[in-house]
């Protein structure tokens, strides 16, 4: 699989570029506006991460040549702008997704695997984990072919996870993934934990492997041995 | 005043000057007779006019003097007289010879000219202040205009002062000046806005950084337990900010009214739908939360709704005891939330300014300013009262105007609710 990041801030463009690197993805990384449209006019990516606000361009001209020049890669908008005007028309010209800054890396990272599994595996709405299959088209997990009765909350987690295996994920990441900016403060990671324990508990009675583990009470990892 | 009392001793002096004319006229028919018959003339006395004689033993100096004589058949009344002595040589005896002239005609005539010419100043003055009246109003109207323009103007909406086309240099003049100055307020405020914006903006690349080396951070094996206690602080710290400034954002925006699309929520599912997303808090403060909602749809624009709702109830539950009391009454004409909860350790008047919160509290300090400015901008009136340990909050809903919500901005909106799924 291979992305093109690109975004002009050096320190975030390595950041995720070392997070998304352990998930098997090949990664470039692309400085500038004009960089960029050298490597998308050569080279066909998976995903594309496009900072809007670039020094030497507009990352929406940028969708623009790509789609005209008809190519299909997915493309994810990092924006430092959260304003609806950007997100609408990023979306109208033809982006997949749009995240505004700051954002948590494991947000990123279950982003763009899910803009990466929406275009390839066409059809597949499938994610296994061992013995749990996810079927994301209607949102039910099974394990070794038993359904699991997992509440919203529960399943959003699973997913999560699974999108971002083998890292850790922290409590302030899921809280904003599950409750958004709703409900702010250290009060969200008691529910965490009463989400991730029944989650746990459900699996476990369905005769899945104890895959997710908590990480000195900052987070937690799903692993898959 | 004093012009006219000016005008009365100018016209008196006027018609003295006439008398004495006459009085020398008197004099000269007088010397005349003396000269060519060397006798003096019968003395004649009539009511407006005597001629007399007396001895003297050296000549009168000639002069001319005001006397008043009492005037017996004239009720005991003074009577001003102009009076003209001279000598006059008769078979070389010394006469003094007097001719006087009553004043009576004299002031009689000054005091018609008085009348007719104040009369005359009246009439006109009348005349002039109502030609005053209505040349004024059609003269003064481009001013007004500009008055008006100035007491309803609005920095925060777009509009401009009116002004009309004036040929009066001064009131062109004061309408470019007005132009000018409210054009550089307003550049000003948004500049101000724009610093804002562009701050919090700015902010976000930073903070996105931060929070990415945190996240890789936490991927190292190697890390102690004590370190990741400092990593969850500098997390909580980051996701603070983050907060802050979205929540400044935010305020900025809605100032700017960057939600003007409206469209007819019904308040009544959205509190239904709140109250299950806020599940978790609820149930981990165990709160008993009672619900007594009729249908109530307003013309609103739905994220402001949805952030509305979302701070009154968050904050209903944040300053809640467990297992404290939620209130919820929802009528057509207003929503009022109440909860158990401790006395605010500031004073309420302030509750709705901006960083108002209480020490230990985890907020921003911006929930509730956002939800006065989201009511400020549709007019809806928000109310505090703390009664029998409860805080309740209250929004008075102002009816829609008749004739809002335009096709356009029911398309816009549905647009923007795609674009949330």
């Amino acid at each position: 699989m291979k992305l093109l990041i690109v975004e002009d801030e050096k320190a975030l463009a390595d950041s995720i570029y070392s997070y998304l690197q352990q998930e098997n993805f090949v990664c470039e990384i692309a400085p500038s506006y004009t960089g960029a449209l050298e490597k998308i006019e050569q080279y066909d990516y998976d995903c594309i991460l496009l900072d809007i606000n670039l020094q030497d361009g507009n990352g929406l001209q940028l969708l623009k040549t790509l789609k005209s020049n008809h190519k299909t890669d997915g493309v994810l908008i990092i924006s430092a702008r959260n304003s609806l005007e950007d997100k609408v028309s990023g979306l109208h010209l033809g982006a997949d997704d749009y995240l505004p800054k700051p954002f948590h890396l494991s947000e990123l990272g279950a982003r763009v695997a899910a803009i990466i599994r929406r275009r390839h595996s066409a059809g597949s709405n499938f994610i296994r984990l061992e013995d749990i299959q996810i079927d994301i088209q209607a949102r039910s997990v099974a394990v070794s072919g038993r359904f699991l009765d997992l509440t919203r909350k529960e399943y959003q987690l699973l997913l999560y996870f699974a999108y971002n295996k083998g890292r850790v994920v922290s409590k302030n990441a899921i809280a904003e993934h599950l409750w958004g900016d709703d409900t702010g403060g250290a009060d969200n990671y008691d529910f965490i934990y009463t989400h991730i324990k029944n989650l746990r508990r459900k699996l476990e009675e369905a005769g899945a492997g104890d895959y997710i583990q908590s990480v000195y009470g900052m987070g937690y990892k799903l692993t898959i041995p | 005043m004093l012009g006219s009392i000016g005008y009365y001793f100018i016209v008196r002096s006027v018609l003295i000057h006439e008398l004495d004319d006459a009085l020398k006229v008197e004099e000269a028919e007088i010397l005349s007779h003396v000269h060519s018959l060397d006798e003096l003339p019968e003395p004649s006395s009539y009511r407006d006019q005597q001629i007399s004689f007396a001895p003297a033993a050296t000549p009168v100096r000639r002069q001319f003097i005001n006397i008043t004589r009492w005037e017996h058949h004239r009720h005991d009344e003074t009577q001003p007289y102009r009076q003209l002595l001279f000598p006059v040589t008769v078979k070389g005896k010394v006469y003094t010879a007097s001719v006087t002239k009553s004043e009576e005609e004299t002031e009689d005539l000054l005091e018609w000219i008085m009348l007719v010419t104040a009369g005359m100043i009246i009439i006109l003055l009348g005349i002039l202040f109502m030609a005053n009246r209505l040349l004024l109003r059609r003269i003064w109207q481009p001013f007004y205009q500009t008055l008006e323009g100035l007491r309803r103007f609005d920095l925060t909406k777009k509009e401009s002062i009116a002004h009309t086309p004036t040929s009066i240099e001064e009131f062109r003049d004061l309408q470019t000046a007005v132009e000018q100055m409210t054009e550089k307020i307003r550049k000003d405020y948004e500049m101000l806005r724009d610093f804002t914006d562009n701050a919090s903006h700015e902010m976000q690349t930073p903070l996105a950084i931060i929070n990415s080396k945190l996240d890789l951070m936490i991927q190292d094996q190697e890390l102690k337990e004590k370190h990741h206690r400092q990593l969850q602080a500098m997390y909580d710290a980051v996701g603070r900010l983050r907060t802050l400034n979205q929540s400044l954002l935010l305020l900025t925006k809605i100032e700017n009214n960057q939600f003007a699309q409206a469209a007819p929520v019904d308040l009544e599912i959205l509190i239904e739908k709140k109250l299950i997303q806020l599940e978790d808090p609820i149930r981990v403060k165990h709160l008993n939360i009672t619900t007594d909602v009729q249908p109530c749809e307003l013309q609103m624009n739905a994220y402001l709704t949805d952030i509305l709702l979302n701070n009154l109830l968050g904050n209903a539950i944040r300053h809640n005891y467990d297992r404290g009391a939620l209130d919820i009454v929802l009528r057509q004409e207003f929503l009022r939330i109440s909860n158990t909860g401790a006395a605010l350790p500031f004073d309420p008047a302030t509750i709705f300014d901006r960083f108002t919160k209480g020490g230990h509290s985890e907020g921003t300090g911006l929930g509730l300013a956002i939800v006065k400015q989201i009511c400020d901008n549709y007019g809806h009136v928000l109310t505090y009262s703390y009664e029998e340990n409860q805080h309740v909050l209250r929004i008075q809903f102002t009816p829609p105007m008749t004739g809002t919500g335009r096709p356009s901005e029911f398309r816009q909106n549905a647009v923007l609710g795609l674009s949330h799924e």
